[in-house]
């Protein structure tokens, strides 16, 4: 779906678009999904160009070194502790915001290349992209006159 | 295989008013600290830009705002989702005339918006020293 050409109505198409699939939480078999309700919460997508997999979560407050990604197999974990700040410094008004360690794994399809997996960090949300393998793409052969 | 500390919690979605443009709006956990000199606050408000957040002050009501992107989304067909996204949205009441609205900064850092504003003069705890006589 091409959520920036709509630049009115694109938000409304993403909202749209992650809706249909909350309500239905079955999809999660897709990626051998376990331990959801878990944090981080993470949404999975597929990019149209490259069919490479796309995972995010939404990670305020952390930096890169706070985050360990590790691949074992076909299983990803992301793991990490958000540290509680400003910890007797004054007195607090409200506290709403949640701190502690945390760890989630899930496995991806045997047709992605997790050995190519990168991950990208930007405004508080983690992105892994997994490419996929490279004989799960259409290859050409030459054909030889004899 | 899941450590349990920090728990998930949904999303708060902002439901009583309704903005001019379409979409949905959420609303941000914040920890509010005062200290001798100000009040801190910070929100979580992760996917926004920090040339989308707008904090302001008027009429002693303090708005924080951010605009999500969709352009991280483009060309993405999502196969599970745990979550939505939109725009963040969270105002305050506060005291009349406690702050000095001209000295109120703001940052946003990973995703954590910071705003301090300094208390005026006259809202700051005063120590009056008693002689002994």
């Amino acid at each position: 779906m091409d959520f920036v050409t709509d630049a009115l109505n694109g938000l409304v198409a993403l909202q749209t678009e992650l809706d249909r699939l909350l309500r239905n939480p079955s999809g999660g078999a897709f990626v051998g999904l376990s331990g959801a309700g878990v944090y981080p919460p993470i949404n999975i997508f597929r990019d149209q160009k490259g069919d490479s997999l796309v995972i995010r979560a939404e990670l305020p407050g952390l930096t890169p070194d706070d985050i360990a990604v590790s691949l074992e197999r076909r299983r990803v974990t992301i793991s990490g502790e958000r540290k509680r700040e400003h910890e007797g410094r004054g007195a607090y008004h409200r506290r709403e915001r949640a701190f502690g360690k945390f760890s989630r794994s899930f496995a991806v399809p045997d047709d992605l290349d997790l050995e190519k997996a990168t991950a990208q960090w930007r405004n508080g949300v983690l992105t892994l992209r997994v490419p996929p393998m490279a004989e799960a793409k259409p290859r050409h052969i030459t054909i030889q006159a004899a | 295989m899941t450590t349990q500390d920090l728990a998930k919690r949904e999303k708060q979605e902002l439901k009583a008013e309704e903005g001019t443009r379409p979409g949905r709006w959420f609303v941000q956990d914040v920890d509010i600290l005062e200290d001798d000199d100000a009040l801190w606050l910070w929100a979580d408000m992760p996917g926004v830009d920090p040339d989308q957040v707008n904090v302001d002050v008027h009429d002693d009501v303090l708005t924080i705002e951010g605009r999500v992107s969709t352009k991280d989304y483009d060309g993405l067909a999502p196969v599970y989702t745990e979550y939505n996204v939109g725009n963040w949205v969270r105002r305050f009441t506060m005291p009349a005339g406690s702050f000095d609205d001209a000295k109120i900064s703001a940052r946003l850092v990973n995703g954590v918006l910071e705003v301090k504003l300094p208390k005026s003069e006259k809202a700051k705890p005063r120590r009056i020293p008693v002689s002994v006589s």
